[in-house]
C-alpha cells in the first residue's frame, strides 16, 4: 500500500527528530533533585543597605555642587569656573534658594559639573530627588517658584555664540594654554586642590592642558593666538555696544541669563584676586566701561559686593 | 600681486569650502580686479595656519579668512574693507552673527557632506580626486571627515553614519532566531529607520532651522543681513555657508529641502547673490584654464559673456617630488606621537613667519619628512599584513569542521567544544594527580566478620 507509506516514514522521521531535540534539552536541562531543592528555597529580598556614613545627608533646601573652595562655598561666593558661575549666577537671579558644595567633575552624573540635587521633601517621589544637570536648570527653576524671563529675540543667539565661541576659546587659550596664568590661576584652583601628591598634580595638569588644546583644535587646524584674542576683542566689542546706556542686555529692567551668561566671564577676568599675570584678556575687556559696570552692578545685587 | 589659494571647485561653485568661499566673495567685492588671482591649489600644506583660504604676497603667507581680511585692510591702508562705515550697532551685528553663521553653520555643514555616509562616499570623496593630484585624495578626504566627526559629536547624530551602524547590527543579528524566521515587524520607528537620515530628520530639521531662522530675520526686507546697502563681510560668510547648503545635489537632500521648504526667500537671495559674486556655474574647466579645444575667440568671447569672471589662474604643476612631501606630510600627521609634535610646533605665538623661522621650519619639515616615510612604509607594511594581501603560508586546514554544515554545524560545534572542555579538563585534573605522589586504589569488601581493605598502589 503505497499511499499509507509515506505518513508513515515522515511520522518516524518527525520522532526521531523530536527525540533528539529532547536529547539536547535534557542536556541542559536542571536534574531533578537539584530542582526540587531551588523550590524549597524561598526568594527574599533584602532591604538596602545604608548609606556610607560620610555620604551627603539630604538637605533641606537643594544643593548646587560646583568647582569653589569649601570656605568660598560655605561663604556662597561666586565659583572660579564659568560655567558653574553661570548657573550660579541664574539661580540667584531666579532667586532659588539654594546652598553651595565645593565639588569636582567626577562627581557629576554627566561627567560636568553644576549640577543641583534636589532638596528632600517627605512625600516627593523617587524620581524628584535625581540630580539636574545644567540644561534643565532654566526649567526647574520655573517650576519650583523661581523668576524665570526670556525675552525672545533674533539676537539672543547670535549674541550668545559669541560667549560660547569665541569668548570661551579666548578664556580656554589664556587660563590653561599661557604658561604664565595657568601657573599663577588654574594651577592652585584646579590642580592643588584635587591631591598633593606630585605625580597625580602633575597629570591632572597635563590633562587639563590637552584637554583646552584639543578643544580649540577642533575648530581650527593650529592655534592661533592673535585670532583668538582679536576675536575675544571684537566679541566684547559687539557685547558693549549692544549693551549700550541700558542696565540689563536686551533693554530688560531685570537681570536675565543671558546677563548671568556674560557675568560669568566678565567677573572672573575683572576679579584681581585670582592673580592674572598675563593680561591681554583683561585688559580688552577693561576697556569697555559698560561691561565692567555691569559686572559690579550684579556683583552688589548678588554676591554683597 | 596678490594669490589666493582655495580649495577647488565643485558642484558649479569656486570651492567647496565654506570659508574659501567667503575669501573668494570677500576679494571679489572688496580687491579691484586685476590686483589678484585666484588658484585652486587644494593643498593646506602651502598655508601657515595649515589651512585654506591663504593668501600669497610675494614672500609673504597669510592664512585663515579672517586674517586675510586684516591683511587686506592693512596693505591697503583701510581701502579695501567693507564693514569700514557701518553703524555701531549693525556693526556689532555684523561681529555676532559672524560668529554665529560660524559656531551653527559648520555641524550642518559636517553633518551633511562628511558625516552621512552616503552622502559622503557618492559625493563628497570623489570630489577629491578631481581637485587634488594622484595619491592624497586616499588621505584628505578621511582627515577631514575624523574632523567633521569630532565637532559633531556632541550633537549625537553618529548615526548618520552607516559604517558604525553596521557594527551595531551585527551584535543584534547574534539572536538565536534565525533570520528568516523572524517576522519582520513594521513599527513606526522602523518605518522611519528606513535610512538613517530618516531617523534623524527630526533632530536635523531642528538644526537646521535654528541656524536658518535667525538669518531670515536678521536680513527680514533688506539687501543685504546687515545693511541695506553695503555688502559686508558677514554677508560673504554667510553666503559660504548657504551656497554649500543649498546647491550641491546630495543623494540625501535633507539640508537643502529644509532650506527650499521654509525658507524660500533665504534661496532666492543666496540663487541670487551667488550668480553675482561668482559665476554662473563654474567648472573644473574655468579653475585649471584647461582648454577643451576652444579656441582663443571663444575664450575672450566667454569671458565678454561674464563666465568665469573670477581671475583664475591654474596652479602650478608640482611635480611629484612636491606632491610626495605633502603626501607623506599628510601621513605624518595622523601617526600618533610624530602628528602632535608637528602640532605643537605649529602653534603660533605671534604674527605672521619670519624668514629665520622659515629656514628652521624647512630643516625640521626635511627630519619630519624622513621620519614620515620610514613610519610611512611601516603603516603600509602592517596595513598589507592586516587585510591579507600579503602572509605566511599557514595551513588553513586544520580551520575548518564542523562550521561548514551552516547554522545546524555551529550549534553542534558549541556542543563539540564543550564537550572538548570537559574531557580537558578531566585530564588535567587527572595530570595533577598523576603529577605528585603515587595513585593509590583502595579496594573495600565488606564480609561478613569485618571489613578487609586491600590496597593497592599503582
Amino acid at each position: 500500500m503505497p499511499p499509507k507509506e509515506t505518513p508513515s516514514k515522515e511520522d518516524e522521521d518527525q520522532s526521531s527528530f523530536s527525540r533528539q531535540t529532547r536529547k539536547v534539552r535534557d542536556l541542559f536541562s536542571i536534574p531533578p533533585p537539584v530542582k526540587k531543592l531551588f523550590d524549597r528555597v524561598p526568594i527574599v529580598v533584602y532591604a538596602p543597605n545604608q548609606l556610607p556614613q560620610r555620604a551627603p545627608k539630604p538637605a533641606r533646601i537643594p544643593s548646587l555642587y560646583v568647582f569653589s573652595t569649601s570656605h568660598d562655598a560655605a561663604a556662597g561666593k561666586p565659583s572660579f569656573n564659568p560655567s558653574c558661575l553661570k548657573w550660579q549666577t541664574f539661580l540667584n537671579i531666579a532667586s532659588v534658594n539654594h546652598r553651595l558644595i565645593s565639588s569636582n567633575n567626577h562627581a557629576s552624573p554627566t561627567g560636568s559639573l553644576p549640577f543641583l540635587l534636589p532638596a528632600v521633601q517627605s512625600n516627593s517621589p523617587q524620581d524628584a530627588l535625581l540630580p539636574v544637570t545644567s540644561n534643565k536648570f532654566v526649567k526647574y527653576a520655573s517650576n519650583h517658584g523661581g523668576w524665570v524671563d526670556e525675552s525672545p529675540s533674533m539676537r539672543y543667539e547670535a549674541y550668545q555664540s559669541l560667549l560660547d565661541h569665541r569668548i570661551r576659546n579666548a578664556w580656554l587659550y589664556t587660563l590653561y594654554l599661557e604658561p604664565l596664568n595657568f601657573s599663577s590661576v588654574a594651577y592652585p584652583l584646579y590642580v592643588s586642590s584635587t591631591s598633593s601628591n606630585p605625580l597625580v598634580r602633575a597629570s591632572i595638569a597635563y590633562q587639563l592642558r590637552l584637554a583646552a588644546e584639543t578643544e580649540l583644535l577642533k575648530h581650527t587646524s593650529i592655534i592661533d593666538t592673535d585670532d583668538l584674542y582679536s576675536e575675544a576683542d571684537k566679541a566684547f566689542e559687539a557685547l558693549s555696544s549692544l549693551l549700550g546706556e541700558d542696565s540689563w542686555f536686551f533693554g530688560n529692567d531685570k537681570p536675565a541669563l543671558f546677563d548671568a551668561s556674560v557675568f560669568a566671564y566678565t567677573q572672573l577676568l575683572l576679579d584681581d584676586s585670582l592673580g592674572w599675570k598675563e593680561k591681554k584678556l583683561c585688559r580688552a575687556l577693561r576697556t569697555r566701561d559698560n561691561l565692567v559696570r555691569h559686572r559690579e552692578r550684579l556683583l552688589v545685587r548678588y554676591y554683597g559686593g | 600681486m596678490l594669490e589666493l589659494h582655495v580649495w577647488g571647485p565643485a558642484f558649479g561653485l569656486p570651492s567647496l569650502d565654506a570659508h574659501c568661499l567667503a575669501a573668494i566673495a570677500y576679494l571679489q567685492q572688496a580687491v579691484p580686479r586685476g590686483k589678484w588671482q585666484l588658484i585652486a591649489s587644494s593643498d593646506p600644506g602651502l598655508s601657515p595656519t595649515n589651512e585654506l583660504p591663504a593668501l600669497r604676497n610675494a614672500e609673504i603667507w597669510i592664512g585663515g579668512f579672517r586674517n586675510i581680511f586684516h591683511y587686506i585692510a592693512q596693505l591697503s591702508a583701510g581701502e579695501w574693507v567693507l564693514d569700514a562705515g557701518l553703524p555701531e550697532q549693525e556693526g556689532a551685528d555684523c561681529i555676532a552673527f559672524s560668529s554665529f553663521v560660524e559656531s551653527h553653520g559648520q555641524p550642518l555643514l559636517d553633518l551633511s557632506l562628511y558625516v552621512s555616509s552616503q552622502n559622503y562616499s557618492a559625493v563628497t570623496r570623489p570630489l577629491f580626486n578631481t581637485i587634488q593630484s594622484f595619491p592624497l585624495p586616499y588621505l584628505t578626504p578621511p582627515a577631514l571627515r575624523a574632523a567633521a566627526k569630532a565637532r559633531t559629536e556632541h550633537l549625537r547624530l553618529a548615526g548618520l553614519d552607516i559604517d558604525v551602524e553596521d557594527g551595531q547590527q551585527l551584535s543584534q543579528e547574534l539572536s538565536f532566531i534565525p533570520d528568516s524566521l523572524r517576522r519582520p515587524k513594521n513599527t513606526v520607528s522602523s518605518l522611519l529607520a528606513a535610512s538613517p537620515e530618516a531617523n534623524a530628520r527630526i533632530r536635523l530639521d531642528a538644526l537646521a532651522t535654528d541656524f536658518l531662522e535667525p538669518l531670515q530675520r536678521l536680513r527680514g526686507r533688506k539687501q543685504f543681513f546687515v545693511s541695506d546697502a553695503q555688502f559686508s563681510s558677514l554677508d560673504c560668510l554667510a553666503l559660504g555657508y548657504l551656497c554649500l547648503i543649498l546647491i550641491p545635489d546630495l543623494p540625501q537632500p535633507w539640508l537643502a529641502k529644509t532650506m527650499k521648504a521654509k525658507f524660500p526667500a533665504l534661496c532666492e537671495w543666496t540663487e541670487g547673490m551667488r550668480d553675482t559674486v561668482f559665476s554662473k556655474n563654474v567648472s573644473l574647466n574655468d579653475a585649471f584654464l584647461t582648454k577643451l579645444g576652444d579656441s582663443e575667440l571663444d575664450v575672450r568671447l566667454r569671458r565678454l559673456r561674464g563666465r568665469g569672471h573670477l581671475p583664475w589662474r591654474a596652479p602650478e604643476n608640482r611635480g611629484a617630488a612636491a606632491v610626495g612631501s605633502a603626501f607623506v606630510a599628510r601621513m605624518a600627521d595622523s601617526i600618533p606621537v610624530v602628528g602632535q609634535l608637528r602640532r605643537n610646533t605649529r602653534m603660533r605665538q605671534h604674527g605672521g613667519k619670519t624668514p629665520g623661522e622659515g629656514t628652521q621650519d624647512s630643516r625640521w619639515g626635511y627630519l619630519y619628512a624622513i621620519g614620515g616615510l620610514i613610519a610611512g612604509l611601516g603603516v603600509v607594511g602592517g596595513y598589507l599584513f592586516q587585510q591579507g594581501l600579503i602572509s605566511f603560508p599557514v595551513g588553513d586546514e586544520e580551520k575548518r569542521g564542523l562550521e561548514d554544515f551552516g547554522e545546524a554545524g555551529r550549534a553542534l560545534s558549541f556542543l563539540a567544544d564543550q564537550m572538548d572542555g570537559q574531557v580537558q579538563r578531566e585530564r588535567m585534573r587527572e595530570g595533577n594527580y598523576s603529577h605528585g605522589a603515587p595513585i593509590a586504589e583502595v579496594d573495600i569488601e565488606v564480609e561478613k566478620d569485618g571489613v578487609v581493605a586491600v590496597e593497592t598502589v599503582s
